[in-house]
């Protein structure tokens, strides 16, 4: 008498259970340019601690459905050797401080706002006609 | 709600024709027939009925009162996400599938009628008579309340500084945890699984052997929550034991363990994956109470503590001790007075591990003398009148004082108004820590609030409609970002609101709930929505030893903002929450397989900007009773 309730219950729960498993599947691919790393991209709550050079991908990773852009930080190798060559003038050399010479990353967004929805799987290429800075990175840390 | 205050009330009086053990006298007293003749068919028995203490002290007070099943049954994942479905005026944030967490990113923000929030500390909670809060941010820690012990819990609208003290400058959230009251003992077990790996344990063993009571309870919670860095794991473990050396007095020792992780995940648009919190916190307590004809004595003695860790390097270790003495003593039938002896003393260590640096910290202490007159000077009408006198070792002397009244007007009509001014110490963290800033020349807060309700209860209708006003003046609040940021008193707010609840009850099968609240918060409306409405359809179907049952319940919110100035709106929410429930009860046993489906339409909705909440998702679980 209790035995069909109790598995009805269970087996539906059990369905429902493994409902975020339909989560939308996303991959960000670095297509930007050569001399451009990208550093933990992130996509409406899933972040990647990784650092993509040209052609590389993210290994998929599941995050909300809805909207939002996809957030990275930018190193151009080549904007830094250029400053410093530009410093450097004739003279061939610059006298530069350790500090001055790690990479400089910076918050950047896609100016494409992307929408993903359950049970599909999204490649998101990042390009350089399809960047922003990104302002609305979160402040200090509080308590 | 005060229909479940009642029928725990009704079902907890228990009418015994003799004492447990007492032997029968040899021949009956019998009732006089209508003639004045002793009739033997009818014989006169000593009743003595035995009925628990109402967890409400002051009936002129504004209040919601939840039974511990009630919150135990809910859809909702936290006792506080519970508690804010079954009243308008009571916001809760929630963040995700069962962990509040601490610091940024946390949820759990209690507002009541316009106060509180962003941290809790304008809202006291108070559990088995021990106020609990984190010494060095004064507020509770949403993720230590988990309902499986709780008999009762009480929430005070309005705050009442004179019954509890600092902090109850917004609403008192009262926890009342349950005893057996018969000889024996009962397991309870409560076992489920859901969705992001959400696993759910709780067992709690009640018992009664002679003179002694243990009521013991464990509760785990671990789950991967719905995004990357939502989840984390609660494990609440308590364990009280009381002895009944004689009649009237009571002795018991309590002893409550949380240990809290898990981490913020950031805003979706920038999450987080390394912003981890790790949280100890143990509260014991003693409690002796004594009962004597019309006097009633109490002793309470606590010491709470608690070591918190998080990732950037944070470390503290907050001790928070104090004790109350109260008397009640009922000096006539319409008279009634209580005295009571409070003193609390709040020290903390603090220390950033990363950089090596000690912050110092001044301890915070208080002692007080309250007093609460309560007079019955006609049928249905009470009057209640109450002072504290409290000396602060940073703030001198404060007076606080309360009034009320309460009216039966006639048959199920009543009325009750009440005015309560409440104050708030500022917390060791706004006084002393780089939090981001911190100002030692602050002064306390205070509240005077007000309220005025109209109420009718039948068997089967309950309507009641109160308009408040809650005001206060010199509020702490924080301003700017680090290292620009400062802490500062501001000037005076009014928040001004109605508050309506109409239930029908026992229609059939059929239980059905809403209560609304509106108000105005001007431009104080950071995390403090405009209006609320939270509704409720239950069903049952008994049959034999088998019961159905179903209960949906939702909850709209409107005119929320993420800062002041009405800056930052978040979109109006909706989310509806189904629990379907099947139980088998046999003698000394039941079996109770349930499904508990959350945010039903799988609408997107945030009470947090940039924190969505899952979306369409389950747990299951089955309880056991023995």
């Amino acid at each position: 008498m209790t035995g069909s309730p109790l598995v009805a219950v269970l087996a539906a729960s059990l369905a429902l259970a493994d409902c975020e498993q339909s989560y939308p599947e996303l991959v960000i691919i670095n297509n930007t340019a050569e001399s451009i790393l990208v550093r933990n991209p992130s996509f409406n709550g899933c972040r990647w601690n990784q650092v993509l050079a040209l052609g590389q991908a993210t290994t998929p990773g599941r995050c909300l459905p809805g909207t939002d852009r996809v957030h990275f930080e930018k190193y151009d190798v080549r904007e830094q050797l250029d400053e410093l060559e530009a410093r450097a003038g004739d003279a061939g050399s610059v006298d530069a401080d350790p500090g001055e010479l790690r990479p400089m990353w910076f918050p950047y967004q896609t100016r494409t706002v992307r929408r993903v929805g359950c049970g599909e799987l999204y490649r998101f290429e990042l390009r350089l006609d399809d960047m922003e800075q990104d302002f609305a990175v979160p402040g200090p840390y509080g308590h | 709600m005060k229909r479940y205050a009642l029928a725990a009330l009704l079902a907890s009086i228990v009418p015994l024709p003799r004492a447990a053990g007492q032997k029968a006298p040899a021949s009956q007293p019998t009732a006089p027939n209508a003639a004045g003749e002793q009739d033997d068919a009818h014989p006169l028995y000593e009743v003595v009925v035995t009925a628990r203490r109402p967890i409400a002290r002051d009936n002129t007070a504004d209040s919601t009162t939840v039974s511990g099943a009630r919150l135990r049954d809910s859809p909702r994942p936290t006792l506080l996400e519970s508690l804010a479905q079954e009243s308008a005026d009571l916001y809760v944030t929630g963040r995700g599938a069962g962990v509040h967490g601490v610091a940024s990113g946390a949820s759990g923000s209690v507002h009541v009628r316009g106060l509180g929030g962003s941290p809790n500390s304008q809202v006291l909670v108070v559990e088995d008579s021990v106020p609990d809060y984190q010494g060095i941010f004064g507020h509770p820690i949403p993720d230590a309340y988990v309902p499986f012990l709780v008999d009762q819990v009480l929430v005070v609208k309005g705050g009442d500084s004179v019954l509890y003290g600092s902090n109850a400058l917004g609403a008192v959230i009262v926890i009342r945890n349950r005893w057996r009251d018969r000889e024996g003992f009962e397991l309870h077990s409560d076992a489920a699984y859901g969705s992001f790996d959400t696993v759910r344990e709780s067992a709690a063993l009640l018992g009664r052997v002679g003179r002694l009571d243990v009521a013991t309870a464990a509760s785990v919670l671990r789950t991967d929550g719905h995004r990357a860095g939502a989840g984390g794991g609660t494990v609440v473990g308590q364990v009280a034991l009381r002895y009944r050396p004689a009649d009237g007095l009571r002795l018991a020792l309590r002893q409550k363990v949380l240990h809290l992780q898990g981490g913020d995940p950031g805003p979706v648009t920038h999450p987080f994956t390394d912003h981890w919190f790790d949280v100890w916190r143990s509260n014991t307590s003693a409690e002796g109470r004594y009962r004597r004809g019309r006097l009633r004595l109490g002793a309470t003695p606590y010491l709470n503590v608690g070591v918190h860790r998080l990732h950037d390097g944070f470390y503290s270790r907050d001790y928070g001790a104090g004790g109350n003495l109260e008397a009640d003593w009922r000096i006539a039938a319409p008279v009634r007075l209580l005295l009571g002896l409070a003193g609390e003393w709040i020290e903390a260590r603090v220390e950033d591990r990363v950089a090596g640096v000690r912050q110092p910290v001044e301890p915070l202490g208080s002692g007080s003398l309250y007093q609460q007159l309560t007079l019955r000077p006609a049928a249905g009408l009470s009057i209640v009148a109450g002072a504290r006198e409290l000396l602060s070792n940073r703030y001198g002397f404060v007076l606080l004082y309360k009034g009320g009244v309460r009216w039966q007007i006639y048959r199920g009509l009543w009325a009750r108004s009440r005015l309560t001014r409440n104050f708030r110490q500022p917390t060791l963290r706004e006084l002393y820590l780089p939090f981001p800033t911190a100002n030692p020349e602050l002064r306390p807060e205070y509240s005077l609030n007000a309220d005025l309700e109209l109420g009718y209860d039948t068997e089967h209708v309950e309507l009641s409609v109160s308009g408040y006003r809650s005001y206060a003046e010199d509020m702490i609040r924080y301003f700017g970002s680090w290292p620009g940021a400062e802490v500062v008193n501001i000037d005076s707010i009014a928040i001004w609101g109605v508050e309506a609840r109409m239930g029908l009850k026992r229609m059939g099968p059929v239980d059905a709930f809403i209560t609304g609240n509106w108000q105005d918060v001007g431009r104080y409306t950071r995390q403090n929505p405009s209006a609320k409405i939270n509704v409720s359809l239950e069903a049952s179907r008994r049959r034999g030893r088998h019961l159905v049952g179903g209960r949906a319940a939702g909850e709209w919110v409107h005119g929320l903002y993420m800062e002041n100035y009405s800056r930052d709106r978040i979109d109006d929410l909706f989310v509806l929450d189904l629990t379907l429930r099947y139980r088998y009860t046999r003698p000394g046993c039941s079996l109770e397989p349930y499904l508990i489906i959350r945010n039903l339409v799988d609408s997107r909705y945030a009470y947090i900007k940039g924190y969505p909440m899952p979306g369409l998702n389950a747990l299951g679980g089955l309880k056991l009773r023995l």
